[in-house]
């Protein structure tokens, strides 16, 4: 009876340990077959092109990065996630067009593509992600940027024309000067800091507004939100004329503005006009429902 | 081959080509590629359909003429390169089911950019309809335009301000899709309009999640034009009001164009 009990302990034993080499076994190969589904590859690409290239830069999902690279040449490095998905390239003199082609069976993750690209600094630029993200630094060419969900980041660029549209991607300019900028969001948070220039548009939905920088460069500055608060931050030596108002929300300034005409009615609380300093730029803040603070340094 | 050097080929498909009278590597790229692979099946379709359309009944020559003078007067074909010789035999139209991406799918999306123009057209028109009753008010009680002596005008740190989302959900907001106003106020959600539902129909084919993200912006965006016209219908004279319900129907525009941008 010893024995047999004996007997089975160890059959049982055996069958536990096969048990475990077969789950080790099938595991060791799920891993290498995962690992050939989404096998990453690299590939570059080299344009040869003038001054004023336009590249555009096109991928349902992955980051977009560019940079500034060597005039005369556009390099674009793209790392793909799996085979389910190619890279198209075409150039048409100036023109350099990239595009991420999704094959059969690809999704977020095997479909995804993401692209470092050098561009000569005057170069215009077009870049589109669903999910980003988008980020652009050093150049001084026009910028396009569009993205589902996408965060755009933008830094250090510099007497261009920026356009950036997101719906729920949050927007991030740094370091921009001279720069016309246009930005609209649905329902992204929006970050400027230190952004000047003679335009700066931004509109967003339900997100927020955040400006930190001194209104400079004589420009028009117009911030707009329909729930979202706005809060701006300057430093004490600005000189603007602020036109803050909000329909349904409080406005709060820090600031000892002078009074200044307006055509427009004044509610306490809601909305105020002044000038500081010597008024050079026109700042106008406006939100339907959301809260305005203007704050200084 | 990239995709449009297969869509080059494909009208070879609804003359009946054999499969040598296309590229070699015309296979191997439709069987890659799920656009062109959908997009060869369907002609492959339409092409066997024509086959045994033509030998049943089919509508009298006159009137395959008349629809080619019809597509050309309206500029759909070109008048040498799609122009049939009056005696040919007829061809049944027939059109294949879209797949994203094709060339077909994006001609059915561009209705998208008629909508979100006429989405700011009617902001515009709403707006400038409410003027009227405006300029009739402004008229019989002056509106102050002098700003007050004190600046600035705002509300004193130590008082709480209060939140000003709660201020527009109590004061405007004739329903709560945001989710944040009352439950009996959610029940009385309009529903879409014909556009919207059209809208989301194109955008479900992105799949569900997409959809369900498209939908929830959709709902927001109508939320604000709602309680901004609500407003304004309260306070006809506030003119920054009309300014954001324009803004709202922009940003209405702004989702369609990105929903657009991402079909083609």
């Amino acid at each position: 009876m010893a024995s047999f009990r004996k007997a089975s302990v160890r059959q049982a034993g055996i069958q536990q340990a096969n048990i475990h080499n077969t789950a080790a076994v099938t595991l060791i190969l799920a891993t290498c077959l995962a690992s050939a589904a989404f096998a990453e590859s690299k590939k570059e690409y080299r344009f040869a092109v003038g001054p004023n290239a336009i590249v555009s830069v096109d991928t349902q999902y992955g980051a977009i990065s560019v940079k500034s690279g060597s005039g005369g040449q556009v390099i674009v490095t793209a790392t793909l996630k799996s085979d389910n998905v190619e890279v198209d390239q075409q150039q048409s003199g100036n023109r350099i067009e990239i595009a991420s082609h999704l094959l059969q069976g690809a999704n977020e993750q095997t479909g995804r593509v993401d692209y470092e690209v050098l561009i000569p600094p005057d170069a215009t630029l077009n870049l589109h992600s669903s999910i980003g993200p988008l980020s652009v630094e050093q150049l001084h060419g026009d910028l396009t940027m569009e993205g589902t969900d996408a965060a755009v980041n933008i830094s250090n660029v510099e007497n261009c024309h920026i356009v950036v549209r997101t719906m729920r991607g949050p927007i991030t300019l740094a370091g921009v000067r001279n720069g016309h900028v246009e930005i609209a969001t649905i329902s992204g948070d929006i970050h400027l800091k230190s952004v000047t220039g003679p335009l700066v548009l931004a509109s967003s939905g339900r997100g927020k507004i955040f400006y930190d920088g001194d209104f400079g460069a004589g420009g028009d500055y117009k911030f707009t939100t329909h729930t979202g608060d706005i809060e701006a931050l300057a430093p004490a030596d600005v000189s603007a004329e602020f036109r803050v108002h909000s329909v349904l929300g409080r406005v709060h300034t820090d600031f000892p503005l002078l009074p200044h005409h307006s055509r427009y009615s004044m509610k306490a609380g809601s909305s105020f006009v002044g000038t500081a300093g010597k008024a050079e730029s026109a700042v106008v803040l406006r939100s339907f429902s959301g809260r305005i603070r203007l704050k200084q340094r | 081959m990239t995709c449009s050097e297969v869509e080059r080929v494909l009208p070879e498909l609804l003359d009946g080509a054999s499969d040598d009278a296309f590229p070699p590597d015309f296979d191997a790229h439709v069987k890659s590629c799920p656009v062109c692979s959908h997009l060869v099946s369907d002609l492959k379709l339409i092409a066997s359909e024509a086959r045994q359309l033509a030998a049943t009944e089919e509508p009298a020559p006159r009137v395959w003429v008349r629809i080619a003078a019809e597509l050309r007067a309206e500029g759909l074909i070109s008048d040498s390169a799609n122009r049939e010789p009056e005696s040919a035999p007829a061809r049944p139209i027939v059109v294949p089911v879209p797949v994203p991406g094709s060339t077909r799918w994006r001609w059915r999306a561009l209705w998208l950019a008629p909508v979100a123009a006429a989405v700011l057209a009617a902001g515009a028109y709403v707006i400038s309809y409410k003027r009227a009753p405006q300029v009739a008010q402004q008229a019989a009680t002056p509106q102050v335009t002098s700003p007050p002596p004190v600046i600035p005008a705002a509300t004193p740190p130590s008082v709480p301000a209060p939140a000003p989302r709660q201020m527009a959900e109590k004061s405007a907001k004739p329903s709560g899709f945001n989710g944040a106003g009352p439950v009996e106020e959610a029940a009385v959600e309009p529903e879409p309009s014909a556009e919207d539902q059209q809208f989301l129909s194109v955008v479900s084919t992105l799949g569900p999640s997409t959809r369900a993200t498209y939908e929830n912006q959709l709902k927001a965006v109508n939320a604000d034009i709602r309680e901004t016209q609500a407003y304004v219908d309260r306070n006809p004279g506030d003119a920054d009001a009309r300014q954001h319900l324009m803004d709202a129907y922009q940003q209405k525009a702004l989702l369609y164009q990105i929903a657009l941008d991402r079909i083609q």
